[in-house]
């Protein structure tokens, strides 16, 4: 497998975007406002779509703008769209009943940020590099995938699990554009349509929650129903 | 060492002493100003501070020797720690060794500590309330402000505050690395906090909200005076070792000339006026925080410290 090489500046641009993302992420995981997680989720799109640009300028590679484009578009501007239609329809607008408070959130996070540090500079020993961007896109990566599932199993709102699956998700895509940027046009986007569907999906599972139960969060989902 | 070095160093002193109040005024006269207010005049500390040398010591029942010493220790505290920083200079003086940041850090919580002591020491009811929850909040604090050290310390590979300004100052790409941003979020966080300002702090002087202030309601007069100016001068400190180390490192006095120390001096308040600019942002856009969400600013301020960690681990 070869990795791609960085000029310095084009490393602490990466660095600057793939950091900011992470922040994007804490954003989410602090915050008790489903709305400010809306918002935090389109930026962190709009990033790693500026990320897909420049990463295309680096390397070359036309295909990339297209990538970038699609990302800015589906992830930046549809999917936030969706989710606030969702949002307005459902008549939730912010965590109740928290499992775990927004500080002690942050507090765990900081430590999976770490725990994703030590991992990938295992990863980036295995795979025989040990440039920084390489590393750092790990760690983000790692990161980002960890605080989605924190999000997935510490809030109970069905808002904050498909954010969490999107989190987990641009995660890996922030680290599939940094570490393998001439990933071919056509998985792309599949991965952009299955994100459709699925926030479709949740879309329609959460009225469909609603109706049943009167309420959007799943802690009172305590029945089994066969 | 010099005569002029220490001249100088005794002008570090000053420049505290006396510059701190206009800070003060500048910062409460432009928030009334953002809120549509009049505002008091920018020199109304210098009034107050008169004003509370000249009124006669009223002494509370049972005041032990900490109430008398309080004021005295938190101010020569305050007199010490510009010794260490660069406030005008940016090369160390004479006597700028003695202790590097921690040890900066340990004179400014040793002023705080007397003043908590006096607040317990004087057995009123709302002092005891204002020691404790000041306790608290640097409890919350204080792991912050050390994982900012530590951080500050990985980046420059030295506790000096010198040697982090001239990093910074030299090298544009450690200046803009995310570790160092990081830092500098982290930091004006604990800065909001530790210069009784919202998110925390009230900005209404009531008894029930008061924090800091309330382990000072049983003193009047000079001592009052003492601690209220001890307090200026604390933010002042703090606001300069934000700017001269971590914020902006550049337009301090190279030679040590009259004219560069003034000059210094000068760039001092543009750099502190910019500060309170976006402290004046938050207090006039944030709220006070419930007394139970008091530590969701410090952990991002904490997770922030721990990124810049992080973040310099992989630079």
């Amino acid at each position: 497998m070869t990795l791609p090489q960085f000029t310095p500046l084009a490393a602490s641009f990466f660095s600057l975007l793939a950091i900011g993302s992470l922040l994007l992420a804490f954003v989410m995981l602090g915050s008790r406002w489903l709305r400010d997680y809306m918002y935090a989720f389109g930026l962190q799109s709009w990033l790693i779509a500026l990320l897909s640009a420049t990463m295309g300028y680096h390397v070359h590679n036309p295909e990339l703008y297209l990538i970038a484009l699609f990302t800015a578009l589906f992830r930046g501007l549809l999917l936030p769209y969706l989710i606030l239609r969702i949002l307005r329809r459902l008549g939730a607008d912010r965590e109740l009943d928290l499992i775990v408070q927004p500080a002690t959130a942050l507090v765990v996070g900081a430590a999976a940020v770490v725990l994703a540090l030590v991992v990938a500079y295992r990863i980036a020993a295995a795979l025989g590099s040990d440039s920084s961007v390489m590393i750092l896109a790990l760690t983000v990566m790692l990161s980002m995938k960890l605080i989605g599932f924190l999000m997935l199993s510490v809030r109970h709102e069905a808002i904050s699990h498909i954010l969490g699956l999107l989190i987990l998700e641009n995660g890996i895509f922030l680290g599939s554009q940094v570490l393998i940027p001439g990933m071919p046009l056509l998985i792309e986007l599949v991965i952009l349509f299955d994100l459709l569907v699925a926030v479709a999906c949740f879309g329609v599972l959460a009225r469909y929650l609603v109706k049943r139960t009167g309420t959007t969060s799943s802690l009172k989902l305590r029945r089994l129903v066969g | 060492m010099s005569a002029r070095d220490i001249l100088l160093q005794i002008g570090q002193v000053l420049a505290v002493l006396l510059l701190s109040p206009l800070v003060q005024g500048f910062i409460l006269r432009y928030e009334e100003r953002v809120q549509r207010a009049r505002g008091p005049a920018v020199i109304q500390p210098y009034r107050d501070l008169w004003k509370l040398f000249h009124k006669e010591l009223v002494i509370p029942d049972g005041a032990s020797l900490i109430h008398f010493s309080a004021p005295v220790v938190a101010f020569t505290a305050m007199l010490v720690v510009p010794l260490l920083i660069p406030v005008l200079t940016n090369y160390p003086l004479p006597l700028s060794d003695m202790g590097d940041i921690l040890g900066g850090g340990l004179i400014l919580t040793l002023g705080g500590f007397f003043i908590t002591l006096a607040g317990l020491d004087s057995g009123s009811a709302y002092c005891g309330v204002g020691a404790s929850r000041s306790v608290m909040i640097a409890i919350l604090a204080e792991p912050t402000l050390i994982l900012v050290f530590v951080g500050i310390t990985l980046l420059a590979k030295a506790m000096l505050p010198f040697v982090v300004n001239h990093l910074l100052a030299g090298d544009a790409s450690v200046y803009w690395s995310p570790a160092h941003v990081f830092l500098v979020c982290a930091f004006f966080i604990l800065l909001l906090v530790e210069t009784d300002r919202l998110p925390i702090h009230s900005s209404t002087h009531i008894e029930v909200y008061m924090i800091d202030e309330a382990r000072i309601l049983e003193y009047s007069g000079p001592l009052l005076a003492l601690l209220k100016w001890a307090g200026m001068m604390k933010q002042f400190i703090l606001y300069t070792i934000f700017c001269n180390v971590l914020l902006l490192p550049w337009a301090l006095s190279i030679h040590g000339t009259a004219s560069g120390a003034l000059g210094a001096a000068v760039a001092l308040l543009g750099k502190f006026a910019l500060v309170a600019c976006l402290v004046m942002v938050v207090e006039t856009t944030q709220s006070r925080l419930r007394f139970y969400r008091y530590q969701e600013p410090l952990a991002a301020s904490f997770l922030l410290a721990a990124l810049a960690v992080i973040a310099n681990q992989i630079r």
